[in-house]
């Protein structure tokens, strides 16, 4: 059995890419990805305390966040493409029509 | 069993108000049949209700509470009733009058319903048992003379006059209320305690208290009740709207001079007459304003050319007179009263004829200048005649109703100068007498009498305009000799029933006369009003009529500096007008725009300026890029995470 605390290391290293991206990124695409990523990290941080635990709540919740972040992505997506129609780009700093 | 109803004599006018407002449109006539006999209702059951009180000379009260210390009620007294019997009567007269006068008119409808509405704001403002709900009414009354007098307010001049008579009677209304305030403070202050069913501000309350509130204050809150009803009747200086409330339909000027709008500043001196007599100079003030004005303003009727401006001039004399009778009473006490209410009564009805004649006459010639009349009575012989009836009454002629009631007026004005309280009064109204005669017949020879001095069309009014002129000649002559005595003590004694005790106010008015020096005045006083009066017509018919001896040009030419002046009415349109209202008022309305502007919006405006640029330049905190929240976000959680951690560990932060 892996040891849990290589799961959580897997999770943090995660957590911290998405966020790293988040930070310095400017396409939406890229995004959208780090995003995932992030809720990925959560994902594996409950399927491993729920294997570890155990208690099969962990997993369940893994599943909906799962199907949530399907549907986010659809959403999500479907803005940057009109948002490329309209202007063109995904580049975020362009798309600044209510900023002061 | 009349008096169970008292509230429907001002209900039915209200309700024809409605009934003609809504629905006149569809009705013949404009449906204007509802307010005469809304009208007409309402004197059955003014008169019903004056059968029940008047043998055992009773009073009708019923109140109800209205709202906090105020109430509302119906007061019927021997001054009120007399009033309800007078408004109710003329109002009739003039509706049924108005029914041929207004016959084509597009606006009858709203005409009936207008006049309705005034018929029963004065109405209401006759049997208020209290101050307040009296000057709500008085209020009502003022609109309602706004909205008739600009009846026709396409025309630039009635709309100008309209609003003229409103803010000039408004003057006189500020100062009422501000009288009413000022009344109702000290009565606050007297910390009275009230019986069952009283309250602050109804006439009993406010009798009651004459002796306990200080007299200098009575003098104050007297002047400005009095301000009030300067307003309203037209009493130097506030008469300047009345002769340009010419400017509606002539059935109008008959009520606001006759019955409505005029008598009712006369009517609160009249109901106020206890404060009046106990405020020191208070009735003095009435006695010269009023004396002064009905010498005033029969001199500019004197060479007026406008048929309908003579009679207004006279309105505002007879006012005056009205006013001094009320004043005198500082020497008569109320017996006066009773002197003064018998003028307005009289008066009303023959200043109702005297209108409705002028109406009559225009209607038919077309015109209201009397240089372009003269004649007419070949062509309308009733008209004539009653306006003879009126005229004869008005000047004085003996045995007609003014004739009485005048010359009572005069005959006490001169007691108030034997008892040494100044001689004014009694000069002005004499003089005034012989003035008022004088302009009187002119405008009747003018009128009615020589050759035709233009083409004008010659037919009488129909009988339906006639009918009232002929009720109301007959009362107009032969209303006063039956009914004087009776009527003096009637209404004389009007504030018996309230127990008011007018020797003691007569101390603290500083007043106070023996019984024993009551004057007896010499036989040539009590004639010569008659002589005045007759001699004035005299003077008036050697200069116009038939008979005409002497030209006017003989007295007076083109460039006479008097004529002039009488003319340019002493030039109060430019005083007023041109002097202080585009001088005075509007310099001080120039200073204040400056104030508002600089001053209050200037502080306002830095205010906000300030807070505007101070967001301005915190919101470019607000980037509008994502990362920039969220690199925020990441730190502040951080820097969360590691004061938790090190809390945790037992570092004291």
């Amino acid at each position: 059995m892996v040891p849990l605390v290589l799961y959580v290391l897997l999770a943090s290293a995660m957590f911290t890419i998405g966020l790293y991206g988040l930070l310095t990124q400017r396409n939406g695409i890229k995004l959208m990805m780090c995003v995932e990523i992030l809720l990925n990290s959560a994902n594996i941080n409950l399927v491993a305390f729920s294997a570890y635990l155990p208690n099969a709540n962990g997993q369940v919740f893994a599943l909906f966040s799962i199907a949530l972040a399907a549907a986010e992505a659809g959403v999500g997506f479907a803005i940057l493409i009109v948002l490329y129609r309209l202007y063109g780009t995904i580049d975020l700093d362009n798309i600044n029509a209510l900023r002061w | 069993m009349y008096q169970d109803y008292a509230y429907l004599i001002v209900g039915l006018p209200i309700l024809a108000f409605v009934l003609t407002i809504f629905l006149g449109w569809h009705l013949p006539k404009g449906g204007g049949f509802i307010t005469v006999l809304a009208t007409f209702a309402g004197f059955i059951l003014s008169f019903g209700i004056f059968k029940e009180i008047y043998p055992n000379d009773e009073i009708v009260h019923q109140s109800m509470h209205w709202f906090a210390s105020f109430n509302a009620g119906i007061l019927i007294d021997p001054l009120a009733i007399v009033m309800l019997l007078m408004v109710t009567f003329v109002c009739t007269m003039i509706h049924t009058y108005a029914l041929g006068y207004m016959e084509g008119d597009p606006g009858m409808a709203r005409y009936f319903a207008e006049a309705g509405l005034f018929t029963a704001a004065m109405l209401g403002l006759v049997f208020s048992d209290n101050l307040l709900q009296l000057f709500i009414f008085w209020e009502l009354v003022g609109l309602c003379s706004y909205l008739l007098i600009g009846f026709w307010y396409r025309k630039p001049s009635a709309a100008s006059a309209a609003k003229k008579a409103f803010l000039v009677t408004r003057v006189g209304d500020v100062m009422f209320l501000a009288g009413i305030i000022l009344l109702y403070t000290n009565m606050v202050k007297l910390n009275l305690v009230l019986p069952e069913g009283a309250y602050l501000l109804q006439f009993q309350t406010i009798y009651d208290s004459l002796t306990l509130i200080p007299p200098d204050q009575l003098t104050w809150i007297a002047v400005l009740l009095f301000g009030g009803a300067v307003g309203k009747s037209g009493q130097f200086p506030l008469h300047v709207w009345l002769p340009d409330a010419m400017e509606g339909p002539t059935t109008v000027s008959a009520m606001i001079h006759a019955a409505t709008m005029v008598t009712a500043g006369v009517y609160l001196v009249a109901r106020m007459f206890p404060l009046f007599y106990a405020a020191p100079n208070g009735l003095m003030i009435v006695a010269y304003v009023g004396a002064f004005t009905a010498l005033f303003a029969a001199t500019m009727g004197l060479v007026m050319f406008d048929i309908k401006r003579v009679l207004a001039y006279s309105t505002v004399s007879q006012l005056g007179y009205m006013m001094a009778g009320l004043g005198v009473g500082a020497a008569m006490g109320a017996f006066s009263v009773g002197v003064s209410m018998f003028h307005l009564i009289g008066h009303s009805f023959f200043k109702a004829l005297l209108f409705l004649c002028a109406g009559s006459v225009i209607h038919a010639v077309g015109t209201n200048d009397m240089r372009e009349m003269g004649g007419v009575l070949k062509h309308m012989k009733w008209t004539g005649l009653t306006m003879l009836a009126g005229s004869l009454t008005l000047a004085g002629f003996p045995l007609t109703t003014g004739f009485f009631s005048k010359d009572e007026i005069i005959v006490t004005a001169y007691e108030h100068g034997a008892m040494g309280f100044g001689w004014l009064p009694y000069v002005f109204a004499i003089v005034a007498a012989l003035l008022t005669a004088i302009y009187t017949f002119r405008l009747w020879f003018l009128t009615f009498d020589g050759e035709a001095r233009s083409d004008y069309h010659k037919h009488e009014s129909p009988w339906i305009m006639l009918g009232p002129l002929v009720i109301l000649a007959l009362f107009a002559l032969f209303m006063g000799m039956p009914t004087q005595e009776n009527f003096y003590h009637y209404v004389g004694n009007n504030f018996e029933h309230y127990g008011v005790d007018f020797d003691e106010l007569a101390v603290i008015g500083g007043h106070h006369v023996e019984h024993a020096a009551h004057v007896h005045e010499p036989f040539i006083i009590k004639i010569l009003p008659i002589i005045i009066g007759v001699g004035g017509i005299i003077i008036a018919a050697l200069f116009y009529s038939r008979w005409k001896r002497f030209d006017p040009g003989m007295v007076t030419s083109e460039g006479d500096p008097l004529r002039k002046i009488l003319l340019k009415r002493y030039y109060q349109n430019e005083i007023y007008t041109l002097w202080f209202a585009e001088k005075v008022v509007y310099g001080i309305a120039l200073v204040s725009n400056m104030i508002d502007l600089k001053i209050i919006d200037g502080t306002v405006n830095k205010i906000s300026a300030i807070s505007v640029g101070f967001g301005g330049s915190l919101r470019k905190i607000q980037t509008g890029v994502i990362q920039n929240y969220l690199t925020a976000v990441v730190l502040g959680l951080a820097v969360l995470l590691i004061l938790i951690q090190l809390a945790s560990m037992g570092v004291a932060i």
